[in-house]
């Protein structure tokens, strides 16, 4: 990681800790930012087919001021589609800068960046018009400020402040146009979200039931306790002294009407191409740990597999350019993000990025730290750790004796490291991965899980004692869970007997399945 | 198994909540300031077609027959939108002056005129003029003369009365050459005054004192 962004990252884990502290990292709706932000539009588009069964043009305050003293729907359904636009805004400010902060804005993820900003800026313009609509004080303000910043551009014949001016009610026509928009913007969102998450495999577009309906419930009885506001009616014979204003939208209000309009356009149009070049300003050499997975054709068995695990759909299966009778994996740099989950899913170990491919992690384990572990005797339990999880964490483990082995992520982790440990004499071997929705290669925990427990393909072998091996969550702020997920896992250990340690050879003769002269990397 | 920490951590979450949405509930709608002191305001505001200065002249046969027939426009007008002279004073003071042009690269568009003055609470003389800047003679009545000369037949006949008239509706169309209000006010802090352009009325008028709309 950058310097830039280390910064950034820090007060993220910050966030993420005390929200972890809060509701338990499974329930951390800053882990669900991008999926709230959805479930949140979804709130807003059922809640405003309602609203605009009952909004009139011809009168949009009084209609609006209906709905608001309606204690029996109106009231509460206006105040939960208010309270979700917040709610969105912030849940996709929070993903904008989570994924900022975890270098996930670039490469190939940056047509999510950009489309992300973009479904951003829609969503605020949303609910720009969206405040208008109801026309009290605070929308003829937000209206004026549309209209004097609108009226510097060459666009309008009629500059639009003027129909704000009060001499002359203000036509149906803006009330229409505005309404227009504020429907036809979320449609477009629709296009811009499914381009959002279009380079990914299986997006995850919802937060877990449970937390969704959690917070669309606490948000109703927030409706029903507080009621959304309404001001008073748009008045032009009459300076308002303070507006019901919503910051969490509007926060910008304040700053934009204090600069002339070529100021504020100057200023937006300077964040916007900041924040669009992001991915130009923070992108790094596709080398090193950053290198796109690559594919070993001699090794490929043309199973299918990695397709299948890849959470970024960066592999396909191809004609082969050999003779033999299977397909083979073929990569796309542009859309691989180096998460190596395809290593963890390859049984032959033939594709993954250079260095961390299945073959990679058992021949630097076999060199580097098998010996230095043998050295002294028996093995110690050994914790895999994500290397996104603490520092902190890693020399809690080491305090408590366990070999930390570190790893990109858990799912780029090949069943056969597991395997080695244990049968070079480690007693046992615990993994731990980030939360299920925090973890940089997305699908990380879920494809360990299915590897060791439920057969998927990469398995860990059927005679890899179950007992042995755990897998754990590291989340930041829950340190002492994970700990004493730790100490459960040592405890249940030491009930067991002292595994049987087996020599180098033998493990080689069983484990190795390319090492008679296919493979480049036998050992 | 209902634990003190797995209770501990529910209040936790619980608070967190509440603290939350009433942070979120109380920035939905913070009273945010907006015009801080009480001053009244003179707003004016209008749009209007600019008078058209043209100087007209009749074709001669020759320079008709060589124009296509359907282009044989009798009288042929060449000028340009006139520019107006906009002067707010209160109480003697001038608070306001401005040149005012028709929108549009040529200035061929309408005007559109929105502007605000601050005054202070009280009673007021206030005076608003709105003067054309070009001197010139009324284009409706520059035209008649132009276009009653010669007579038409065939093809022709009525054709002169038709553009003349046309001439005569734009002409009614547009601002009057000097509109100007002058009248004593009462602004009550906050309140706002609106002066307008009454086309029915091809004058000036005033809203949002006590004959508020």
């Amino acid at each position: 990681m950058r310097p830039f962004e280390r910064p950034f990252r820090r007060l993220l884990a910050a966030f993420d800790a005390a929200a972890t502290r809060a509701y338990g990292y499974a329930w951390n709706p800053f882990y669900q930012s991008g999926t709230v932000a959805v479930a949140m539009l979804l709130v807003l588009i059922g809640t405003g087919l309602y609203l605009l069964l009952f909004y009139r043009l011809g009168s949009p305050w009084a209609s609006v001021g209906r709905l608001a003293a309606d204690p029996w729907l109106g009231a509460w359904i206006r105040g939960l589609h208010r309270y979700a636009s917040d709610v969105f805004v912030l849940a996709a400010a929070l993903h904008a800068f989570r994924m900022f902060a975890q270098g996930r804005s670039w490469g190939p993820r940056t047509l999510a960046w950009v489309s992300g900003l973009i479904l951003f800026g829609a969503g605020l313009v949303c609910a720009w018009t969206g405040f208008v609509m109801a026309w009290d004080s605070f929308g003829e303000r937000l209206a004026r400020e549309g209209g004097r910043l609108l009226d510097v551009l060459p666009v309008l014949s009629e500059p639009l402040s003027r129909i704000f001016a009060g001499d002359g009610p203000v036509p149906s026509a803006f009330f229409f146009v505005n309404l227009f928009v504020h429907i036809a913007v979320p449609l477009v969102m629709g296009v811009g979200l499914w381009l959002h998450v279009s380079r990914l495999a299986r997006p995850s577009l919802l937060p877990p039931r449970g937390l969704m309906w959690g917070m669309i419930g606490t948000l109703v009885a927030a409706a029903v306790i507080v009621p959304a506001p309404l001001g008073p009616a748009a008045d032009p014979f009459v300076l308002a002294q303070t507006t019901p204003t919503d910051l969490t939208i509007a926060w910008w209000l304040p700053l934009s009407e204090r600069f002339s309009p070529g100021a504020v356009w100057a200023t937006v149009l300077f964040l916007a191409a900041g924040a669009l070049s992001v991915p130009g300003l923070v992108r790094r050499p596709r080398t090193g740990s950053l290198a796109p997975s690559v594919v070993d054709p001699r090794l490929c068995t043309g199973c299918n597999q990695c397709p299948q695990d890849c959470p970024w759909g960066a592999i396909t299966m191809v004609t082969r350019e050999d003779e033999r009778p299977t397909l083979v994996a073929l990569v796309d740099p542009a859309r691989c993000v180096s998460c190596g989950i395809c290593a963890g899913s390859c049984a032959p170990m033939g594709v993954g990025p250079p260095g961390r491919t299945g073959r990679d992690q058992l021949g630097a384990l076999r060199l580097l730290v098998l010996p230095e572990l043998a050295d002294g005797g028996a093995l110690p339990i050994v914790a895999v750790c994500c290397g996104q999880g603490s520092p902190a964490h890693v020399v809690a483990l080491r305090a408590r004796g366990a070999h930390v082995h570190t790893v990109s992520c858990v799912g780029n982790l090949h069943t056969s490291v597991i395997e080695l440990f244990v049968r070079r004499g480690a007693p046992g071997v615990i993994v731990f991965g980030c939360p299920p929705r925090d973890c940089l290669g997305r699908e990380g925990p879920k494809w360990l899980h299915e590897r060791v427990f439920n057969d998927r393909e990469a398995e860990l072998q059927p005679r890899v004692d179950r007992q042995r091996v755990q897998i754990a969550t590291l989340s930041p702020g829950d340190g002492r869970a994970s700990l004493a997920a730790f100490d459960d896992f040592a405890r249940a250990i030491a009930l067991l007997d002292r595994p049987v340690r087996e020599s180098a050879e033998d493990f080689g003769a069983v484990c190795d399945p390319v090492s008679a002269g296919v493979g480049d990397g036998a050992p | 198994m209902i634990t003190l920490e797995r209770v501990s951590r529910l209040v936790i979450a619980g608070v967190a909540t509440a603290l939350a949405l009433g942070l979120i509930a109380r920035t939905s709608a913070a009273p945010l300031s907006f015009h801080a002191g009480s001053t009244p305001r003179l707003r004016l505001s209008w749009s209007a077609r600019p008078e058209r200065i043209e100087v007209c002249r009749t074709l001669s046969a020759e320079e008709l027959a060589q124009r296509l027939e359907h282009m044989r426009q009798r009288v042929s007008c060449e000028g340009r939108f006139a520019t107006y002279a906009l002067r707010v004073e209160s109480d003697g003071q001038v608070i306001g002056e401005a040149v005012v042009h028709g929108a549009g690269l040529r200035h061929d568009r309408p005007l559109y005129l929105l502007r605000e003055f601050d005054v202070a609470p009280g009673v007021r003389r206030v005076r608003v003029s709105f003067t054309r800047r070009e001197k010139t003679d009324d284009d409706a009545a520059a035209f008649a003369k132009t276009a009653s000369t010669g007579s038409d037949t065939g093809l022709f006949a009525g054709r002169a009365q038709r553009e003349s008239a046309e001439h005569a509706r734009r002409a009614g169309a547009a601002i009057p050459a000097r509109l100007a209000l002058d009248t004593t006010l009462t602004f009550a802090p906050r309140q706002v005054m609106i002066v307008t352009f009454a086309p029915e009325r091809r004058a000036l008028v005033l809203l949002g004192g006590s004959g508020r709309p």
